[in-house]
């Protein structure tokens, strides 16, 4: 006990050394807490992120597979039984609603959900016109400014869009889906027909709601549907109108469709991702949603009346309605998601398929700034902690060898080499203590304003370079294969899911508002609270380990000292 | 019967150099002895052999009988000598009063610190320091002071051997009689007082004088 209250009274006498010391560790435990609060702000704001996200995946055609095996048919062949061998292969490999609800049944999924997605036109009613498109129409036509004008030229330049090339939005599954490639014309509406009403994401969100007449039912293959309040006030459309819809590439196919109910988009306006090019059918206003059935109906109709052609290239293509289907795959949890695509080859999914979620890819882009900043704080962490060790060592260095004669008086007086260390130990550890009370206090305080600081110059960087890259490119820098994998629905619901989640969003542009390609990242960008236990047990525990740095110069000092040798030495 | 006894020791610093050799001597208690002799001849050595802060190269030493080569070097430098240091050798940060009370918690006091204290002040009032010196730190006292002090602490464990390194050097001849009466009267009162010393004064207040 004497050696403890020893230790105390040396510390508080010696206050040159102490504070020196203090000052030292001080400056370790403020600096260590602040990084080691950032490390711990990032691993919360990653779980509780990761904890509240509803992770859905889809099952793609793994395209570059595709291609491969493509090109090594071409080289036994010429170009033009390739690409048509490419595009029967497409045709082929796409996944079928049995073969989707196989791998369903996987242990890891715990919903399933699948949409049917169709470009159509329409008779006597007119496609929504958002500034964007306007804007993208009139600057690819000739037109007029007059609105009117527009949406018809849109009308019909949309009418003469074909995609062969670079795909236009819906149906989205060309890239990846079970559609096959989209080869025919672009209508301006695009139906969507869902499974079940938890695949309407956008309603079970929130994002979008009933605000006349009730959502079709699901069973019935009745061919209702529901538009949006846009698409309604822009044609004086209500609950209760039929709307004829005509198949892009045979005006004279078309079919009726009874609205059962009008609903309202709190995320109107373009939300498409992906696509080069824009069209009136990727406007979320122009969207006409209707059960699975009874668009199953339609295009299997349509499939039956349909006619064959060749096209330039030689690809035989058919009149029919182009639809896409995509199933989408719901998870508790990541861990569940991991497991799913061993599961799904375990129930026979072939190799040419990946697995991919875009929730998560979202996710991980949304904490970029914070993992980055997090890794530069563990860098620093090293930094601080060498430096302060290698100075607490030194000081400790010249502490012993100035108090070398007082160790040598222990020692005489018969206080024993171990209890003399063990009084070095605990003047070191008592500083220390104090000290790291102290900085660690002042780093919890300003851990928060500190991380949110650095955390906006991570984020301000990444969008300058962001931007820079946009410039130049001179347009924005778009994901081409992943935004395409999702309707606009569900991303719709997974974009907001994914605000909702996080801590704090910088997103406070409207994404909506935004062009397809320029949809931003949401950041986390502000963190509320950063010191817990973990934390403070940490910042302990690094002190703790400076501290026996420290201690270790001195008790080898000691162990090595005899009393008779420093006292002569003084005689 | 001979407190501390020496037999045949031999002491070297360097191999094949003895600084001691064949030393046999018999310290009782009740006396004062002075260890003499001229500068390098092995006098503050021996008292180093005395106190346990070296261990003959050769020879026995015993104490009480017992072999100290056998015995915790820490607990008989603690518990059964006293020592004062030629430079007095006492922890300057602390002030009187502690650092007696230090030595008595080194040598396993279980007293309780009021107890001890109040110890330290009886002592030191016993070597003529005031009390309200001995709340001061050592660096603030005087040369005879802080002798003084060292005598105190030497006796804070009630030693049966009390090993003095000049005690009586650097100071005054007034402080010099005090420092050779208190001596004395430790003697009086049953320790066995060794002196290291090259003053002739004090080598006379001596009971037996061994010359080396």
């Amino acid at each position: 006990m004497y050696i403890f209250k020893n230790a105390f009274r040396n510390t508080v006498r010696n206050r040159g050394r102490t504070i020196l010391t203090g000052i030292i560790i001080l400056v370790i435990a403020f600096s260590s807490c602040v990084a080691l609060s950032i490390r711990q702000a990032a691993q919360t704001a990653k779980e509780e992120a990761l904890e509240g996200l509803s992770i859905t995946a889809q099952i793609s055609l793994d395209r570059s597979a595709m291609m491969k095996q493509g090109q090594d048919n071409s080289n036994s062949s010429d170009s033009s039984d390739s690409k048509k061998d490419f595009a029967k292969m497409m045709n082929e490999s796409s996944l079928s609603v049995e073969d989707m609800q196989k791998y369903a049944k996987a242990d890891s999924v715990s919903d399933f959900y699948y949409t049917l997605t169709t470009s159509v036109n329409a008779v006597k009613i007119e496609a929504v016109q958002s500034s964007y498109s306007v804007n993208n129409m009139q600057s690819s036509s000739s037109s007029g400014s007059d609105s009117e004008k527009s949406s018809k030229a849109s009308s019909d330049t949309s009418s003469a869009q074909t995609s062969t090339g670079n795909a236009p939005a819906p149906p989205q599954g060309d890239m990846q889906g079970g559609g096959g490639p989209m080869m025919g014309t672009q209508g301006d509406f695009t139906i969507i027909g869902y499974s079940a009403d938890n695949a309407m994401t956008a309603f079970t969100e929130g994002t979008s709601k009933i605000t006349d007449g009730q959502v079709f039912s699901q069973n019935s293959s009745e061919a209702e549907c529901i538009i949006s309040e846009e698409l309604a006030e822009y044609n004086s459309l209500s609950v209760g109108d039929s709307i004829v819809i005509s198949n892009p590439n045979d005006e004279d196919e078309t079919y009726t469709l009874k609205i059962t109910g009008i609903y309202s988009n709190s995320q109107s306006g373009v939300q498409q991702g992906g696509n080069m090019g824009f069209s009136t059918s990727s406007d979320p206003a122009n969207q006409i949603l209707m059960s699975y059935t009874a668009l199953k109906a339609i295009t299997d109709k349509s499939e039956s009346v349909a006619t064959t052609s060749t096209n330039d290239m030689g690809i035989e293509q058919s009149s029919a309605l182009r639809a896409n289907t995509e199933g989408t795959y719901v998870f508790e949890d990541a861990e569940s998601y991991e497991k799913f695509e061993q599961q799904a080859r375990a129930l026979g999914l072939s190799e040419d398929y990946t697995v991919s979620s875009r929730d998560l890819s979202a996710y991980e882009q949304s904490l970029t700034p914070l993992e980055t900043l997090s890794k530069i704080a563990g860098y620093f962490l090293i930094v601080i902690l060498v430096i302060g060790a290698i100075i607490l060592i030194v000081l400790n260095i010249f502490s012993v060898r100035e108090r070398k004669y007082e160790i040598g008086v222990l020692m005489a007086m018969g206080m024993k080499k171990g209890k003399v260390a063990l009084q070095f130990i605990s003047e070191i550890m008592i500083v220390t203590l104090m000290a790291a009370i102290i900085g660690g206090a002042a780093g919890a305080a300003s851990s928060v304003p500190v991380t949110n600081a650095l955390l906006q110059n991570q984020i301000t960087a990444s969008q300058e370079a962001s931007e820079n890259m946009e410039q130049n490119f001179g347009r924005p820098m778009g994901d081409m294969p992943d935004m395409s994998s999702q309707s606009s629905e569900d991303a719709q619901a997974n974009d907001s899911s994914a605000n909702d989640k996080s801590a704090s969003d910088s997103g406070s542009e409207s994404q909506a508002q935004q062009p397809p390609q320029m949809q931003k990242t949401n950041y986390i960008s502000e963190i509320n609270e950063a010191v817990n236990l973990k934390v403070v047990a940490q910042l302990l525990g690094i002190c703790v380990l400076l501290a026996a740095a420290g201690s270790a110069v001195a008790v080898t000092a000691i162990m090595r000292y005899e009393p008779l040798q420093i006292l002569s030495s003084r005689d | 019967m001979a407190v501390i006894k020496l037999e045949n020791v031999y002491f070297g610093y360097e191999k094949d150099k003895d600084v001691l050799s064949d030393i046999n001597y018999e310290f009782d208690e009740g006396k004062i002895y002075a260890i003499v002799g001229r500068s390098g001849a092995g006098k503050t050595t021996l008292l180093s052999l005395l106190s346990g802060l070296a261990s003959p190269t050769r020879g026995n030493i015993y104490f009480q009988d017992e072999d100290i080569s056998k015995v915790n070097k820490y607990d008989y430098r603690s518990k059964m000598v006293g020592v004062v240091f030629q430079n007095f050798n006492l922890i300057n940060n602390l002030t009187a009063a502690e650092n007696i009370a230090l030595s008595m918690d080194i040598a396993g006091s279980k007293e309780p610190s009021t107890a001890k204290k109040e110890k330290a002040y009886r002592l030191l009032e016993s070597v003529n320091i005031p009390r309200e010196e001995s709340d001061r730190r050592v660096l603030k006292l005087s040369g005879g002071q802080q002798q003084r002090v060292a005598i105190a602490r030497a006796l804070s464990h009630d030693p049966q051997v009390i090993l003095a390194d000049e005690p009586t050097g650097n100071l005054d001849e007034q402080t010099q009689e005090e420092i050779l009466q208190i001596l004395k009267r430790l003697a009086e009162d049953g320790k066995c007082v060794i002196v290291v010393t090259h003053s002739p004064e004090v080598a006379k207040r001596a009971d037996e004088i061994y010359r080396l």
